[in-house]
């Protein structure tokens, strides 16, 4: 894939049309207003169709897994479709990001993670009680793992407490920075089993439970304040002795005991390509404001693209749209020929295509100037919520970790 | 009752491209990619919307294209429409709005619509001319200026702009249409539309295939001759108001003076 198909470019101005009509304008209010971001995301679905995709292939992977469970050699519940799926997916991440990455966390945290995480480890009967719903946007979704005490070590540090009760369970505990916190009318949420057995905490099994908006004991705070990407709502979970039957536990217990772990990691590779998605979004917006900005702007009687200086940094946004978009398409490639990045190339994508993003936006509010530094001009919030890149979705300093323990590993 | 429905759309180059004469010809060049009209996305959407209250019918495309171009052809066949026939020959190169006018017709005449229906005018060219052209070479009733169309499958009601509201006209099918920006919102082309229409089909003809002579299209069949093509002139540059207190006053003196308050 040295580009993308005339068909994806058909999809492609579809779809920006659609971010041009429908989310530009609304952009100052899902950013600084009270707008949640779902109405917008359902109309996107509804538009071009994508609830009715989701439906057919909540279908197929029902089928696939019942089929699995049958006997039948066991498959991941994946949507299936190889590469032409994932550029489909992927497209609208890219084209939404040029004017508002935020709208795409929101989304890509309730379909992708939440909806993603029950039809990859749910029963036939879970994936049809919460999946569909999370699939086509009907209900919104959150996925908690981040605690105040844990973030890179996530797993390891949880404190969140699952505690056997007949056959269910009591949990206890907090998230917190979980987008869609504050909204989720469903809630993929991690805990540690606590069955008394003096288990150092560390090594004790993550379990994976589905929680429902207005269960007792749960409550979700209002968003928080924060640096950027405010159409994307982030908030806390608070558990307090909620009673859950072994209908919430993911898997329904058929699984390992300790799938939650699994689960989570699951999660890395298209998590990572999504990211370096929203990245190529970010710059490519912020390179085509910058070369316009470098033919228009005059001083001294010429145009700023006329200094060095200038030329120095359209050519490193270059230099980034390049590299971060060939990543985009090996990962779409080895889709359709039905590989997967490696976890140290999955890592290395993100690491990369973050920090371009970041240096890319922040170079455009340089070479904007003060009308930089102004919100009228848009690249301050790219820069803003660009930098978010680098924290979630594992840090740099985790992709870091990650692609050195897979390369020393072999 | 099925309806067939046809629907002229052109191709034109991207308006948003810089564009260029050909210094010999005088004529657009239109060898780059060209995209679908966005005066015809009008009547893509009206006739989808006629098509879509009748069970069984269709909307099918025609274009007269240079180069088998197809861009614009599978955005409206994204959009739902059925099938599309293209006329496309070196021969047509040079072809004035009536021998256009007779290419279509022709190809017209293949689909046996019982309803057509064109854009007022094209972005590109906008004479305005071909579609009662295209009428009256297959003998067919004209109504333009359409802000909103019904049928019955036998009868066309249409309601047709004019300066002071629409007038209410009323004839019988088949009849040539034409409709009017902003009438209709064109729909989005769905994801699965857009990958239905790569393999929906587009007829590809020549004009021998249409029964007509190369000699009645083209550079051949013209009977306009564009002799000069000159820059239009620079607007000017309008009166700068500077407010010194006075601002509003002198704004509401000069809506008087041209008469808008
Ligand atoms: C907007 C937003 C949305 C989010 N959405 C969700 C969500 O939906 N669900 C969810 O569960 N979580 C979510 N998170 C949480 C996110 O995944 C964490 O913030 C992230 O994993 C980092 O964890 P932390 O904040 O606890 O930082 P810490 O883990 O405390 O990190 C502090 C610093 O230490 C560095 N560090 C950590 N480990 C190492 C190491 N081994 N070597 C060197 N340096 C190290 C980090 O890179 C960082 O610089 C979200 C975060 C944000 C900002
Ligand atoms: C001497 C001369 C030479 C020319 N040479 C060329 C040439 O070499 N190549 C060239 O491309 N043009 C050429 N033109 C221009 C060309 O003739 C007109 O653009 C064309 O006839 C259509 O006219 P219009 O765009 O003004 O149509 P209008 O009457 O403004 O169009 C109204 C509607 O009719 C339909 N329609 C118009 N054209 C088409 C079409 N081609 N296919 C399907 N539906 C259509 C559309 O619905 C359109 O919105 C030439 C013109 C002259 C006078």
């Amino acid at each position: 894939m040295i580009d993308w198909s005339d068909e994806q470019l058909a999809v492609r101005d579809a779809v920006r049309r659609f971010v041009e009509e429908e989310i530009a304008p609304r952009v100052d209010d899902l950013e600084h207003g009270d707008l949640p971001p779902y109405d917008v995301l359902r109309k996107l679905y509804a538009t071009f169709g994508l609830d009715q995709l989701a439906r057919e292939s909540f279908k197929r992977s029902v089928a696939r897994r019942r089929e699995a469970d049958g006997g039948g050699r066991a498959r991941n519940g994946d949507a299936g479709g190889g590469g032409s799926q994932a550029a489909l997916t992927l497209i609208p991440i890219v084209e939404i990001c040029r004017y508002c990455p935020g709208l795409v966390t929101a989304l890509g945290v309730s379909t992708g993670l939440a909806g993603g995480t029950v039809m990859k480890r749910g029963t036939p009967a879970q994936m049809e009680r919460w999946g569909l719903d999370l699939l086509t946007l009907d209900k919104i979704g959150a996925w908690a793992i981040t605690e105040p005490g844990s973030g890179s070590d996530a797993l390891g540090g949880m404190r969140t407490s699952a505690r056997p009760d007949g056959d269910g369970y009591v949990l206890n505990g907090n998230k917190t920075f979980i987008t869609n916190g504050p909204y989720a009318d469903t809630i993929v949420l991690y805990a540690k089993l606590d069955d008394g057995s003096g288990t150092d905490l560390r090594h004790r099994p993550v379990l994976t439970f589905v929680l429902d908006r207005g269960m007792e004991g749960l409550e979700q705070s209002s968003p928080f304040r924060k640096m950027g990407l405010h159409s994307s709502p982030t908030g806390e979970l608070f558990l307090t002795d909620v009673q859950v039957g072994p209908d919430r536990l993911l898997g329904e217990g058929k699984e390992a005991s300790d799938a939650g772990r699994q689960s989570a990691r699951d999660n890395f590779v298209t998590e990572r390509a999504g990211v370096a998605a929203m990245a190529l979004g970010v710059i490519e917006e912020c390179l085509s404001l910058s070369t316009r900005y470098a033919k228009d702007r005059l001083l001294w009687g010429k145009p700023i693209g006329d200094f060095q200086l200038i030329q120095l940094k359209l050519a490193h946004m270059e230099v980034a749209r390049l590299n971060v978009q060939n990543l985009v398409f090996r990962h779409i490639e080895l889709s359709s020929l039905g590989r997967s990045l490696t976890l140290a190339e999955a890592s290395a994508m993100k690491l990369y295509a973050a920090q371009a993003a970041v240096e890319v936006a922040m170079e455009a509010v340089q070479l904007f100037g003060g009308n930089g530094y102004m919100a009228e001009f848009r690249v301050e919030q790219l820069a803003r919520d660009a930098k978010v890149f680098q924290i979630y979705a594992g840090t740099d300093e985790v992709q870091v970790t990650h692609i050195a323990r897979d390369l020393l590993s072999r | 009752m099925a309806m067939n429905v046809v629907v002229c759309v052109k191709q034109i180059p991207d308006p948003a491209a810089p564009s260029s004469l050909d210094p010999g010809t005088k004529t657009l060049n239109r060898s780059g990619k060209l995209i679908l009209d966005d005066s015809d996305s009008y009547g893509v959407e009206m006739a989808l919307q006629l098509a879509g209250n009748v069970e069984g019918s269709e909307v099918t495309l025609v274009s007269m294209a240079p180069g088998g171009e197809v861009s614009g052809l599978r955005t409206a066949l994204a959009m739902g429409a059925a099938r599309a026939i293209l006329v496309s020959d070196d021969s047509l190169a040079g072809s004035d709005a009536l021998s256009t006018a007779k290419v279509l017709a022709a190809a017209i005449r293949r689909a046996e619509p019982d309803l057509v229906i064109a854009a007022t005018e094209s972005t590109d060219g906008y004479t305005g001319t071909l579609p009662v052209q295209v009428a009256e070479l297959l003998g067919l009733p004209s109504v333009t200026f359409a802000k909103s169309v019904a049928t019955d499958g036998r009868n066309l009601k249409v309601e047709r702009q004019t300066e002071a509201g629409y007038d209410e006209v009323e004839c019988p099918l088949p009849a040539v249409v034409t409709v009017t920006a902003g009438v209709v919102e064109p729909r989005y082309p769905s994801f699965k539309g857009i990958m239905a229409a790569k393999s929906k089909p587009v007829e590809t003809l020549t004009v021998s295939d249409l029964g007509l002579d190369a000699s009645q299209v083209g550079w051949a069949g013209a009977r306009q001759e564009i002799t000069d093509v000159s820059e239009a002139e620079a607007r000017s540059a309008g009166e700068v108001v500077v407010d010194e207190g006075d601002g509003a006053e002198r704004i509401v003196a000069f809506l008087e003076q041209v008469k808008v308050v």
